[in-house]
């Protein structure tokens, strides 16, 4: 399925994207303006006009796929038209500004769009390869479940715990009391505690496993390894899920900025004509 | 010691329940240790936590080395405990209810802050997903609405107002202005020409009418000279109808000039200039370094009615030749020597006579006075070694010698043998009336002599073309005059060329002056002279030399191109003080 957005009716808008940047680079390659190319001749107002309503249909997306089932093409026609032609907005904005950057808000509207392209790009390779990889880490388990897991486990530990020394029990309690799965955005993307308490404990026991009450030491590391790998596999697909979603945090504020730069653009460019 | 441990168990829908187990023993002691009399089963009490014993009758409480134990909310070490007083061990509350001296003691256990449920607790406090670390993608695509318009349109626009200056803003002084102003920039499309930077911060300099392209009345204000590229008369396809200075001069394109250089822009129509114009003289030109009509200087062909030609070619069959109406040989005068009056034999170069203008580019005119007049005397008589011919019209030189033979006459003292008595007198000596009519004769005849005679007319000839004129029987004509002079300043008036830019290259390296023997050779360079280090306009290994290297597209004496310049700016009225930018 994921991968059936790129592929989708056999490269359809693939095709259709590169007839356009084609077209736009053979018109480009035969254009032969008074000084250097630029948005100002007749090929750059026309390459700007592609490029700008390409931009505003491609925004529209976010508004289309809220709505299910409306339109006559269905939501894959939009996402896979939204990725190739979204990349062909690239080379035509490029061949619309004659490749001239400067200090200047028109570059700035070119940056925005460079990073919402990259970043859908970036959003595309997740959406491919991420599905498959949280299916497999998941094996069948809800979020649910696996947090019960790992309640119980907490539960059982500590129990165990309780009969053993002090230092062990402090470990068992830090472990069962303050790991943490997920947490703040930069700990969901990097998907793992390098601190983790969970991990401590169970390397403490290992460590003081010559103290006596070797039955329970052996209960107690199996419960904590259980546990340390239910806690990687939810911070996997806390990591997983947060990737999925935070490139949209790049993607679609620098869009909608793109959008009012482009409306910026187009009034300065035409006030002084 | 006896005593009775009442564990209390508060229920969440407020029931109480009370277990009460009795012991005898020395000492209590409290933990989640099974050992211990005093029972605290959860994880964050110690195996043994604290001990309680009885000593003088009261009840004493010590905790284990590193076990926490409050009394009445005070951290405390080994602590005596009256009845009422509550301790903390953990999350449990240990009160003492009864002392009976001693005997027996009665001790309440509740577990007042229980851990809770492991999953509420973890689910609490792990963030599963990214909505709930405080993104919203609505809040910041508003932020990054709102980031892009505030950046790339309110500053700029704030920023533009400095240059249309409120009261307000007036009173910033204009360098704080043009700091203020600088934002507007953000808005140009690419940097200004570096002609234009001087206005280029203001837009509305030239950007008059919003939304209305740059019009040809907003470039005239400065550039009010423009002429045509051909007379639109005569080349009605030249015409560049319709077309406005922005169609040709594109501004905004950096730190160049907006004037256009490049090669094809010329090329496009002199490729094939015939289809522009049938009758063209103009011969078609792709590329200065290959293929380039050789020169063909507009030489004058006839001096008197001031006629010149422009066919020939300097690479000949026939080539050029002027109506100098001088007689002058080039190669006599750079022979390696020439004979000076005064300083003997001398070698002459080109700069003793020709000098470079102020601008550096063309000759200055030569004036026999400054340029020939030291070794080429006008003396006309040996024996008035002292009056030399003026050197302007034949009529002022007619006159001078005239008067100076009467002014001879009549002074005396002329030492020429053959001249009468009277004349050769003493100088001084008065004359009688009769006499002074003899010597004026005398005067007459010899001025007449000497005009017509070898240190006249011979003297002029030397170098002008003479011609013999009817004697009007007037006193200002000799007989003879001279064919007026007007060397031609610039045999190329279409191109432009700096000596001073060649200044390094000897002048012989172009113009071949030694080889000239009379003053009608055009002794001036063919194309490929100037081939041979001038290239195309993408020449590689020649100077790159495009159209207007040499060559101007709006042409000196042609009609206007653009609109007059408004009148405003022309007039002499004066510039109301109000309306004055500060």
């Amino acid at each position: 399925m994921q991968e059936s957005i790129l592929v989708y009716r056999h490269l359809f808008y693939f095709k259709i994207a590169v007839g356009l940047v084609a077209a736009a680079a053979v018109a480009y390659a035969l254009h032969n303006p008074l000084g250097q190319p630029n948005g100002g001749t007749w090929l750059g107002y026309t390459l700007g006009g592609i490029a700008g309503g390409l931009m505003i249909w491609l925004a529209w997306f976010g508004v289309r796929k809220r709505k299910y089932g409306v339109g006559k093409l269905p939501l894959e026609d939009w996402l896979s038209a939204h990725v190739y032609l979204g990349l062909a907005v690239l080379a035509i904005s490029t061949l619309h500004a004659g490749f001239q950057v400067g200090v200047n808000i028109h570059t700035v509207l070119y940056v925005l769009t460079i990073i919402v392209i990259v970043s859908g790009l970036i959003g595309v390779y997740f959406y491919v390869r991420f599905p498959r990889l949280l299916s497999e880490n998941r094996r069948g388990m809800s979020m649910e479940i696996m947090f019960g897991q790992i309640a119980e486990l907490d539960r059982e530990m500590r129990q165990i715990a309780m009969e053993l020394d002090d230092a062990t029990n402090a470990a068992v309690l830090d472990a069962t009391q303050n790991t943490v799965i997920g947490g703040s955005l930069i700990r969901q993307l990097r998907g793992r505690d390098p601190d983790c308490p969970t991990t401590a404990a169970r390397m403490f026991v290992e460590r003081s496993e010559t103290r006596g009450h070797d039955a329970r030491r052996r209960q107690l590391i199996t419960r904590i390894m259980r546990k340390e790998e239910l806690v990687r596999r939810l911070r996997l697909d806390i990591q997983l899920r947060a990737w999925l979603r935070v490139w949209l945090f790049v993607h679609v504020p620098c869009s909608i900025a793109a959008l009012v730069a482009l409306a910026v653009h187009i009034v300065t460019v035409f006030y002084y004509w | 010691m006896k005593c009775t441990i009442r564990h209390i168990t508060r229920r969440a829908r407020g029931g109480v329940s009370i277990r009460d187990v009795e012991v005898e023993s020395e000492t209590i002691r409290a933990g989640r240790g099974n050992d211990c009399e005093l029972h605290l089963p959860d994880p964050r009490v110690l195996l043994h936590h604290a001990e309680f014993s009885i000593r003088n009758r009261e009840m004493y409480a010590s905790p284990a080395p590193g076990a926490d134990m409050q009394l009445n909310d005070t951290l405390a070490q080994v602590t005596r405990v009256s009845p009422g007083d509550k301790l903390r061990l953990g999350p449990f509350e240990i009160v003492l209810e009864e002392n009976r001296d001693g005997e027996h003691v009665v001790l309440t256990a509740e577990l007042i802050q229980p851990l809770g449920d492991e999953l509420e607790n973890l689910l609490s406090r792990s963030k599963v997903n990214v909505g709930r670390v405080g993104l919203s993608m609505r809040s910041w695509a508003w932020i990054g609405a709102l980031v892009a318009a505030v950046a790339m349109f309110v500053v700029p626009w704030i920023a533009s107002l400095y240059f249309n200056p409120s009261p307000l803003l007036m009173v910033l002084n204009t360098r704080d202005q043009r700091v203020a102003a600088a934002p507007t920039t953000w808005w140009s499309t690419g940097g200004i020409s570096s002609a234009h930077k001087f206005f280029g911060q203001s837009c509305s300099s030239c950007h008059a009418t919003p939304f209305v392209p740059v019009q040809d009345e907003t470039c005239v204000v400065c550039h009010s000279g423009i002429q045509h590229h051909t007379d639109p008369a005569v080349f009605t396809k030249a015409s560049f109808e319709g077309q406005a200075c922005q169609s040709c001069h594109k501004e905004h394109q950096g730190n160049s000039t907006v004037a256009r250089s490049d090669q094809k822009f010329c090329v496009d129509c002199h490729a094939d200039i015939k289809d522009y114009s049938g009758d063209t003289r103009l011969r078609n030109v792709t590329d200065f370094g290959n293929d380039h009509p050789d020169f063909r200087p507009t030489v004058l062909v006839d001096a008197a009615l001031q006629i010149t030609e422009r066919s020939k070619t300097m690479s000949g069959p026939e080539l050029p030749r002027e109506d100098a109406s001088l007689k002058f040989p080039h190669d006599k005068h750079l022979r390696s020597e020439v004979k000076h009056p005064e300083r003997g034999n001398i070698s002459l170069e080109c700069i003793d006579c020709h000098e470079v203008d102020a601008g550096g580019a063309y000759m200055l005119p030569l004036s026999f006075d400054r340029h020939c007049h030291q070794c080429h005397s006008l003396k006309f008589d040996v024996y008035i070694p002292d009056r030399e011919m003026i050197h302007g019209t034949p009529e002022t030189m007619f006159k001078q010698i005239r008067d100076v033979y009467d002014a001879v006459a009549l002074r005396g003292g002329y030492e020429e043998p053959e001249s009468p008595a009277l004349v050769r007198r003493r100088p001084g000596t008065p004359l009688t009336p009769e006499e002074k009519a003899v010597v004026l004769d005398w005067s007459r005849e010899k001025a007449e002599q000497t005009i017509k005679g070898r240190f006249g007319r011979g003297l002029c000839e030397g170098c002008h073309q003479v011609f013999d004129t009817p004697l009007s029987g007037g006193s200002t004509g000799g007989g003879w005059s001279v064919e007026p002079v007007s060397p031609t300043h610039r045999w190329f008036p279409a191109a432009f060329f700096s000596h001073r830019s060649h200044g390094d290259v000897e002048c012989g390296t172009c113009h071949n002056a030694r080889a000239s023997t009379e003053a009608q050779d055009v002794i001036m360079p063919n194309a490929a002279m100037c081939q041979s280090c001038h290239g195309g306009e993408s020449a590689k290994s020649r100077v790159p030399s495009t159209c207007v290297t040499c060559h101007s597209f709006h042409r000196e004496g042609l009609p206007l191109m653009g609109p007059k310049r408004p009148q405003i700016f022309g007039s002499a009225k004066p510039i109301e003080p109000q309306s004055v930018v500060r």
